[in-house]
């Protein structure tokens, strides 16, 4: 399936100062898709909060027909690719080995979905293995082909920060997404924001919402919580409360990841 | 001269009574054989035998001695013949009157007797003496540490210290007293719990599922990082089941008796089991076996609790060898030996960490596992025993500082005493519930049973099927919640499945 597309069809490669000699691809790619790309790079050790952050990201980014731009690593890339498939939009994922490769069950399950939405994945290299030099090589490709670059979540010593530099200077627009300051993975995206390298992206402003009268949805609006810390904040038995949890899931108003609960 | 004394083979947990037949001849060469599928440590008991008569003050005789045990086509093994030997041999060389006090067919020997003549413990002496029980006036004759386990068989039990305070016995010079008969109702003492439900900080929807578990009999797992308390939860949930009845205290005894796992001394267990099987246990040491199959774990946890720590550590084969007796009770072991049946009714509690470093989702620690490492340490566990687990919970990470404030004003705090009586009464209505059939806990509904026993109400039944859409319930699965519902609503005194009950069921779904 290996396709070469001329490079002059993608202009933006050639900001780099070491654009790349080739580019081989798996679907089906388009002079437009590369258009209005927003790449989406992070952590591989994803939080729940990460993914949360994706969930509310990338519908609005598939709504305004933008094309999702990441590296195709477990953690917030494939996150956000998976995302961006399941909400009907196409995705670029700029691997960082050889097109080549053949790829485990799960990656190759995803690689598929991307292709069959219109979706392509690319290599600047035919036979490269994946080698600890070949991922940050990768990354000035994904920064390039960006005309926005969102850092969901990034540990100090992250990949994604140095999509971030090249972000910087190939004067892309750089978000970076706020996180707790007591979280590993949100060191790295804190330290951009409070050093002026990256807008603070602070989530799709969304008309205020009239507080709940329900207890348990007023303490989920605070912060996410587990059945028993809520049972302790409301000092309520664990057997009704249960059951409440379990409406509310039903109902859609919550969701529980991991045994812990959010509002939506 | 040819005596006969009984004495008992134990083929799993079925009595066979043995005739030891002893011939002292007075022809031919001096001699001592031993003939009847003896094994190896029968045969040595020429040895034991041998020396302890003469250190009893008695004579060998030096003749040629056969000791036949009949019926001679059972393998027999364990020490336990040493003592009717040794009575047969004194006996057919006339150097203990037979005819006054003996009325051999009556009476059961049985022990291992050691080089000075006194008997040692033996293991078996309460499956001796609930097979003697049938027989009308029988006597038995048994180690002294050991027969304390018959004193809850309510026939005469001579405990016996040395073979010559027996032959005193018999020549009545110094009778033995028998021992007194204990009702095992005296013996089923509430203990207090090992570990009480108001230690555990915390937890609360832990605590509220080993109730449940405890109350409808299901099994339950527990998904947690290491360090939350799912040890602590598990060696909880035996003090708070019901207490033992008489049948079923004398059924556990009867599988640690032949176990020989009965501290010497010890009667009855009154306590439910509770085995905790480290993960390096192989297949034969989980179910049981061995050339003369003996219990293993899952029927020492019978009408116990049976914890798998660190569920997905254990070997492939030996969770998958759970299955037969998670579905039927019983575990059935064949071996050259023979067929044996051992009961395994026992309530699984599994514990698993969310990664094999363990702190995947830890709120401070980093989790080092790599995705693949993940999900294989999720798939060890297969899905024909997780559908057999009707309760999944997950046991979070708790704050140290909030462990203290946590006990006080807590609409959530509850003492074992407080939960067994919870148990106890939900386990009083599924009794009267199934009065009719052959189960006697929820878990135990097929699905016919879930049909008649558990009608939904209109609502109910639609927030199930709700539930059972988002979620992509397997029919297996639909029937769990609606078992655990059930006995939710046992819980609860109700005798509809209310909707909030289906509510609550849907907190144990599975999660892995």
């Amino acid at each position: 399936m290996d396709k070469l597309l001329d490079l002059k069809d993608i202009p933006q490669l050639a900001d780099l100062p070491n654009p790349p000699k080739q580019v081989y691809f798996i679907g089906h790619p388009t002079k437009q898709l590369f258009d209005n790309c927003v790449a989406i790079v992070g952590t591989r050790a994803i939080t729940e909060y990460g993914k949360r952050v994706i969930e509310s990201l990338v519908p609005k980014l598939v709504f305004e027909k933008k094309v999702i731009v990441s590296g195709f690593m477990r953690g917030v890339d494939q996150y956000a690719h998976r995302t961006c498939v399941e909400n009907g939009g196409k995705t670029i994922a700029v691997l960082g080995w050889g097109i080549d490769t053949v790829l485990s069950l799960e990656d190759k399950k995803l690689a598929d979905s991307i292709v069959s939405h219109n979706g392509v994945l690319l290599s600047e290299w035919q036979t490269q293995r994946p080698t600890l030099w070949t991922f940050p090589v990768r990354n000035r490709i994904v920064a390039a082909l960006a005309r926005e670059v969102y850092i969901i979540e990034a540990g100090l010593k992250s990949g994604s920060l140095i999509t971030a530099n090249w972000a910087i200077k190939l004067k892309r627009k750089l978000f970076a997404v706020p996180g707790p300051i007591t979280s590993r993975v949100s060191e790295g995206t804190n330290i951009l924001i409070a050093n002026g390298l990256a807008k603070m992206w602070c989530g799709i402003q969304q008309p205020t919402q009239k507080s709940s009268d329900d207890p348990i949805l007023r303490a989920l609006e605070q912060e996410p919580l587990t059945i028993d810390q809520i049972s302790r904040n409301l000092n309520k038995p664990i057997a009704e409360l249960g059951a409440s949890l379990s409406l509310l899931l039903l109902s859609g108003q919550i969701v529980e990841r991991d045994g812990v609960y959010y509002k939506k | 001269m040819l005596t006969k004394i009984r004495s008992t083979a134990n083929i799993g947990l079925t009595t066979i009574p043995i005739d030891v037949e002893v011939d002292v001849a007075t022809a031919g060469f001096p001699g001592f054989t031993i003939v009847g599928l003896a094994s190896k440590a029968v045969d040595e008991a020429r040895e034991r035998v041998k020396t302890a008569i003469i250190n009893s003050g008695f004579d060998f005789p030096p003749k040629k001695i056969t000791v036949n045990l009949a019926p001679a086509d059972i393998p027999k093994d364990g020490a336990a013949y040493d003592l009717p030997i040794a009575v047969g041999i004194l006996i057919a060389s006339e150097q203990l009157p037979e005819e006054t006090v003996f009325d051999l067919k009556k009476q059961f020997f049985y022990g291992e007797l050691s080089l000075d003549g006194t008997l040692r413990p033996t293991r078996g002496v309460l499956l001796l003496a609930l097979f003697a029980k049938n027989i009308t006036g029988s006597q038995l004759f048994v180690p002294e540490t050991s027969a304390n386990e018959a004193s809850v068989v309510d026939i005469p039990v001579y405990p016996v210290p040395t073979l010559h305070r027996l032959i005193q016995h018999f020549i009545q010079i110094k009778p033995l007293d028998p021992l007194s008969y204990l009702p095992i109702k005296d013996a089923l003492d509430m203990e207090p719990p090992e570990f009480d439900l108001a230690e555990i900080a915390g937890q609360e929807q832990a605590k509220r599922a080993i109730i449940i578990a405890a109350s409808g009999g299901h099994n339950m797992l527990m998904f947690g990082p290491p360090g939350t308390g799912k040890t602590m939860l598990a060696r909880a949930l035996p003090g708070i089941l019901p207490p033992l009845t008489e049948q079923e205290a004398l059924e556990v005894t009867r599988i640690y008796s032949i176990s020989g796992l009965l501290p010497p001394g010890a009667s009855l267990i009154t306590k439910r089991p509770f085995r905790a099987p480290h993960h390096g246990v192989s297949t034969v040491g989980l179910i049981g076996g061995g050339s003369n199959p003996m219990p293993g774990e899952v029927s020492l946890a019978h009408l116990g609790v049976l914890f798998l720590d660190e569920t997905p550590e254990f070997p492939r084969s030996a969770l998958e060898s759970l299955r037969q007796p998670m579905e039927d009770g019983t575990v059935e072991i064949v071996r050259a030996a023979g067929h044996v049946r051992y009961p395994a009714s026992f309530t699984l509690l599994a514990a698993i960490n969310p990664c094999p470093c363990g702190y995947l989702g830890h709120p401070k620690r980093e989790c080092i596992c790599s995705q693949r490492q993940i999900v294989k340490y999720r798939h060890r566990i297969s899905g024909p025993i997780l559908d057999r687990i009707d309760l999944h919970v997950s046991v979070s990470v708790i704050a140290v500082d909030k462990l203290s404030q946590s006990l006080k004003n807590n609409p959530n705090a509850i003492t074992s005493k407080q939960a067994k009586t919870l148990v106890v009464s939900a386990r009083a209505i599924q009794t009267k519930r199934f009065t009719e059939t052959k189960i006697y806990t929820n878990s135990q509904m097929k699905n016919k049973d879930v049909k008649r026993f558990c009608v939904l109400s209109p609502e109910s039944e639609n927030i199930l099927k709700l539930a059972s859409e988002t979620y992509n319930f397997s029919a297996r699965s639909y029937i769990r919640m609606i078992k655990v519902a059930r006995t939710i609503a046992d819980l609860d005194r109700k005798k509809d499945i209310l909707p909030t009950h289906i509510a609550e069921a849907l907190q144990y779904k599975q999660m892995v």
